[in-house]
């Protein structure tokens, strides 16, 4: 029982049970129909939600007005570099990562100097970094689609017993950020300057330095997503990042991040994707048309993010 | 000598009913608000070689074409404006709105510029608008469905962009398809946006909770999304409608090869940007009986004729077809009612 009530107390825990919920309601519809497949769908597809969540979940950390608006631009760019150097050819897959990760560290890096150089409002210069970036995309795919290598394609798909091979991995990879988040000094670094930037100073940390940091981490994970968009989804497009200007921040905040700063926690990243996915799942297995679809998505995300920040007010 | 010339020159004119005046001083703009997709790449390339060939052959004296980066009304309107004040005699518009831009076009009526909207067209009545029937591509869609299922079956429909007039008209046509063959059912519909990755995830989502699908009804730029979808989700390949582009053409071919898969695919071939032209070339030309709603025909392929074309799409483009004058006049006469 104590157990249960320090389990409910943790921010993440409600949009893990706001994944649940959708998902009983949806397979409660079906008559227990597909309730499988349902789960392997939703992790596939949250996988890439979680990747760039976690970048976003460290920028908005860093405190107030902190936000990489780049990614969907960054991810488009990095899987058109990804798949054009990797070129169809699976001996080239583990260098066009690379080149992917490369592309979205360049991006936070040069995200940052316009923050620091130019003391423009994070905001302004990475949603200016983005048309930039954009344009670059344009011109450097034409707006084809890039076709990924076979090897490449079919492990972004491989399961094993139903579950994907790629969640696996990503999970590992949020254990590790998690640790890092918590237990490292560059975590925790982020965690002060988010509570107090002038005090963080005040106690030594290098702020320039782990700010400089983060909004390359951010970057960097925009670019490996990008990779991977593009190897599940069978080919590299401009636009194949939209989605997450959107879901990057929603994850975060649903996952009971603080907007404010200073308060993240990556359990909930994965919770809130999860939650995304199932949601669609749910209203389009209900066969709700477009429009009303749309709406119920905004007003469910305001819900669970008013509940989750109810509950905090509550501690 | 002199006289019957002229005389013969006038019947022969009065026989064809065009090139009552000369175009080789006129100036058309293309306004295009979004160039970011295999389609509008396509769509840009068709109107330029059209077009180079057209100045270079004298029949018009400029054809230049302005893109925009984003898709926005604003800059769209304002592009328009500097357009006027530019002096062109029409303007070829792909617009980010039907309604939206209605002032900026007017403005440009008002100053005696042809305007001919395409794809994205504008409902401003003194503007042009050539249209590709959608409708009865989407009821196409049901009876090539019906000739390779003639048992029926269940259906998954694919949907475009949500509140755009294509998405409507083709939704419309499948359900007049579905109608005239009621051994079908459509069992599920999602949104998947045109774009292959937005129906591979809408598609992944519903597919559980679907019953075994016969077949799927979609609008184009989705049918490999869906496709990859069915094969990761480990349920058996339906008969998926495509939609022209290469990817779709290319994983068909495989199939074929594989076991014999039929389909049928069909989409606006993003050319229509050049009948477009050539329609603006007539009104200039002095023509003033171009019907300004014009109905065109898709771009479509069967079992038998998209091997064909398939090396002539780029990799990770889409299917076109580039118009001619003569199309365009063809095109004109058929709308005559």
């Amino acid at each position: 029982m104590a157990s249960l009530r320090l389990l409910l107390a943790k921010p993440w825990i409600w949009s893990f049970i706001g994944a649940l919920l959708v998902w009983l309601a949806t397979i409660a519809f079906t008559g227990g129909y597909g309730g499988g497949g349902m789960i392997t769908a939703a992790l596939s597809l949250a996988v890439f939600t979680v990747i760039v969540g976690v970048g976003q979940m460290f920028v908005i950390t860093l405190g107030p007005g902190n936000v990489d608006l780049s990614l969907p631009a960054n991810i488009g760019l990095a899987s058109a570099v990804a798949m054009k150097v990797m070129d169809g050819n699976d001996s080239m897959i583990v260098v066009g990562l690379l080149a992917a990760l490369a592309c979205g560290m360049a991006i936070g890096a040069a995200n940052y100097l316009l923050i620091w150089a130019l003391r423009i409002p994070p905001i302004i210069a990475t949603l200016s970094a983005s048309f930039i970036i954009q344009s670059i995309d344009i011109s450097y795919g034409r707006g084809l689609q890039i076709k990924p290598p076979p090897g490449f394609a079919s492990f972004t798909n491989w399961q094993i017993l139903g579950i994907p091979v790629l969640a696996i991995l990503t999970v590992l990879f949020s254990i590790g950020a998690a640790i890092a988040l918590q237990r490292m000094i560059y975590g925790r670094s982020v965690l002060a300057i988010g509570q107090n930037i002038r005090a963080a100073w005040l106690a030594g940390v290098n702020v320039g330095r782990i700010r400089f940091l983060t909004y390359t981490l951010s970057g960097a994970l925009g670019g490996l997503d990008g990779a991977l968009l593009a190897g599940y989804f069978r080919g590299a497009n401009v636009d194949i990042g939209n989605e997450y200007l959107l879901a990057c921040i929603a994850v975060v905040v649903i996952g009971g991040t603080s907007v404010a700063g200073g308060k993240a926690n990556v359990p909930g990243v994965w919770g809130a994707a999860l939650f995304l996915v199932l949601l669609l799942t749910m209203l389009n297995t209900f066969g709700v048309s477009a429009g009303v679809r749309l709406l119920l998505t905004g007003l469910i995300i305001v819900g669970v993010i008013t509940a989750a920040g109810g509950q905090k007010a509550l501690r | 000598m002199k006289k019957i010339l002229v005389l013969s020159a006038l019947a022969a004119m009065l026989a064809s009913g065009d090139a009552l005046a000369d175009t080789s001083d006129k100036k058309i703009a293309f306004s295009n608000n979004y160039a970011g997709n295999s389609w509008r790449q396509a769509m840009l390339n068709s109107y330029a070689i059209v077009t180079k060939k057209a100045v270079a052959d004298g029949v018009v004296a400029a054809a230049d074409i302005f893109t925009t980066a984003d898709k926005e009304v604003p800059t769209q309107a304002a592009q328009v404006q500097n357009l006027i004040l530019q002096g062109y005699d029409a303007i070829v518009i792909n617009a980010a709105s039907p309604d939206a831009l209605n002032g900026a076009i007017k403005q440009a009526c008002d100053a005696g510029i042809v305007v001919v909207s395409f794809d994205g067209i504008v409902t401003e009545p003194c503007a042009y608008r050539v249209v590709v029937d959608f409708k009865d591509m989407g009821r196409q869609e049901v009876e090539q469905m019906a000739k390779f299922h003639p048992e029926g079956g269940n259906l998954l429909e694919i949907r475009g962009l949500a509140g755009t007039s294509i998405d409507g008209t083709i939704h419309a046509g499948i359900l007049e398809g579905v109608a005239a063959h009621p051994k079908f059912k459509i069992v599920g519909s999602v949104t998947g946006d045109w774009d292959q990755t937005t129906a591979q995830k809408a598609v992944a989502t519903i597919l559980p909770s679907l019953p075994e699908i016969v077949g799927v009804v979609d609008q184009g730029g989705d049918g490999y999304g869906a496709a990859q979808a069915f094969a990761a989700a480990g349920k058996p390949r339906p008969t998926i409608i495509m939609g022209n582009r290469q990817d779709e053409l290319q994983w068909w071919k495989e199939q074929k090869d594989k076991d014999g898969y039929q389909t049928w695919s069909a989409s606006i071939a993003p050319g229509v940007s050049s009948l477009a032209f050539w329609v603006a070339q007539q009104v200039l030309d002095g023509r003033t009986d171009v019907p300004h709603d014009l109905l065109v025909p898709y771009l479509a392929f069967t079992q038998d004729t998209f091997e064909a074309e398939l090396p002539n799409i780029p990799k990770g483009g889409v299917a076109s077809h580039e118009y001619t004058q003569e199309d365009a006049i063809a095109a004109i006469k058929a709308n005559i009612k």
